[in-house]
């Protein structure tokens, strides 16, 4: 699903990965963690391609992001689940229509945006909330509205961002397991987070960098 | 590729939420297209009443001959019988000096006490000419004009001519200024959109970086924000139509009161389908070329 060679970003003076390769394949859970600055974000916006790498190859979900025309980056992008830390819902539209405005402009008719965005908020725990806007429910609340949006277009890919970073451990646990249930419908997903405790209680592949370099690959470990 | 249907059905119902929670900031935008329209319309109005009246003047192939005074009544026939002989002429009538008296206070109500004041009734008698309509053209008219002038006992012969190269020169005055200052208040216009998608652009940076992230297309995202500036102008050139409306009334009203001897001959009349398409058709280009000035704020937010 995802394969990186020799992958390097600079901005300016500042190199923010240095030689990164790595592999993580289709049906995959894996974790990124590293201290802040350690380059996880960078990562993730080149695995989305909000970003194109200084050097090197990217490949993600069959397309290699290094060559991609500009244009294609929407259709390419469709493949992808992204979630936030800040979440990165829209404040004047209520819960409901954050996810359902997804399928809208990705092409989807109004009633099936409106059947799958009905179906995502169930899945999610959250349909008793669909009327109500943001400010009106809470982080763990909104982040899974967040994780609906995500997959409204059915991505084959799940990048998450600090998904649990403004969040509790009660609901950050809560967030990882929704995360393992996408899982196991087949969806890989890459979890860039800081946070030990969440990585040591969800015993998964853990890609670890320091300094915009790769040090470590923990063997993933069977799910009790 | 998304349907077409899909497409139009989100951008305008994205637009018109937006213009709804946003009117206030859109208010001024739909204001300005709409005097600046005003403006272009009026002049526009104004110009196509006088160019009918031009039409109607150039169509009515009239030639009038002047005769001399103290005409006898066989020279009189003599003439008659000219112009008659003539090919290009289709009928003629003969309006005696009293007659002319008589059409000058019927054309020229306010003047018309005017003629009491003189001892003599200073209008000549004439014959006035229609001309046949293969011999309606300018050159036509000048040739037969200048030949029924020197006839004996014609004082002077002429056509609208003169008349209606003043007026033409009038209707492209009034075309010219109505151009300039409709162009300027309409290029007002177009900045002022600009000015107020850009703000709204904005205001939904939030919203157009999720849009981008999600893998919304760059004809949606700025296809929204070309509907608002469709939608601005379409609702300026409706208060603009309204407007003028309303001053088209009131001026013919006014008119019909006053009764003046020239626009008594104008037959009035409101904007027809063309100039009503071009006058939505240019508030419509206005909203659209201020939304594609402002693009340059929605290209700026994070990809």
């Amino acid at each position: 699903m995802i394969r990186c060679f020799h992958v390097t970003k600079r901005y300016g003076a500042i190199t923010a990965l240095r030689d990164i390769s790595l592999q993580i394949d289709e049906g995959e859970f894996v974790f990124l963690t590293g201290a802040s600055g350690a380059g996880k974000t960078t990562l993730l916006r080149l695995l989305y391609r909000a970003e194109l790498p200084t050097s090197g190859q990217l490949i993600v979900a069959g397309r290699n992001l290094a060559t991609m025309p500009r244009r294609q980056v929407p259709r390419f992008r469709r493949r992808l689940g992204l979630v936030f830390q800040d979440f990165k819902l829209i404040d004047d539209r209520s819960v409901f229509d954050n996810v359902a405005l997804v399928g809208r402009v990705v092409g989807l008719s109004y009633t099936e945006s409106q059947r799958r965005a009905n179906e995502l908020l169930r899945l999610v725990g959250v349909d008793g909330r669909a009327q109500l806007f943001p400010a009106q429910i809470s982080g763990g609340e909104q982040q899974r509205v967040a994780i609906s949006r995500a997959l409204m277009t059915a991505p084959q890919l799940l990048l998450a961002d600090e998904p649990t970073g403004n969040l509790d451990p009660d609901r950050a646990i809560e967030i990882m397991r929704i995360f393992r249930a996408i899982n196991r419908r087949g969806t890989t997903v890459l979890v860039a987070t800081h946070d030990p405790d969440l990585i040591a209680a969800m015993r998964r592949r853990t890609l670890i960098l320091e300094a915009g370099l790769m040090r470590t690959l923990t063997a993933a470990r069977k799910v009790p | 590729m998304m349907r077409l249907d899909r497409y139009l059905r989100l951008c305008f119902g994205e637009a018109l939420r937006g213009l709804i929670g946003h009117r206030r900031t859109a208010a001024p935008a739909v204001m300005i297209i709409a005097v600046s329209l005003v403006v272009f319309g009026g002049f526009l109005l104004v110009s196509d009443n006088l160019n009918d009246l031009l039409d109607r003047w150039r169509e009515s192939g009239h030639v009038q001959i002047f005769l001399e005074a103290d005409l006898t009544a066989s020279q009189q026939q003599a003439v008659a019988a000219a112009i008659g002989a003539s090919p290009e002429v289709d009928s003629f009538r003969f309006m005696s000096a009293d007659d002319a008296a008589a059409q000058f206070r019927e054309d020229f109500q306010e003047l018309g006490d005017l003629l009491a004041f003189l001892e003599d009734n200073p209008l000549p008698a004439s014959f006035v000419i229609t001309v046949r309509e293969g011999s309606r053209s300018e050159e036509a008219l000048v040739v037969l004009t200048q030949r029924l002038g020197a006839m004996s006992g014609v004082d002077a012969a002429q056509y609208d001519l003169q008349v209606i190269r003043r007026l033409e020169l009038g209707v492209n005055a009034v075309r010219f200024v109505g151009a300039v200052l409709g162009g300027a208040v309409l290029l007002a216009a177009i900045i002022t959109t600009a000015n107020v998608i850009q703000v709204l652009v904005v205001g939904r940076r939030r919203e157009i970086v999720v849009l981008r992230l999600v893998g919304a297309t760059e004809s949606v995202v700025r296809g929204r924000f070309l509907a608002e500036g469709a939608i601005q102008g379409l609702l300026g050139s409706l208060l603009a139509l309204l407007a003028l409306y309303g001053i088209y009334k009131v001026g013919v009203a006014f008119m019909t009161e006053g009764g003046g001897p020239l626009l008594s001959l104008i037959d009035l009349h409101f904007f027809d389908v063309v100039l009503f398409a071009i006058l939505i058709g240019s508030g419509v280009a206005a909203g659209l070329l201020g939304a594609l000035l402002a693009f340059g704020a929605a290209t700026n937010v994070e990809r």
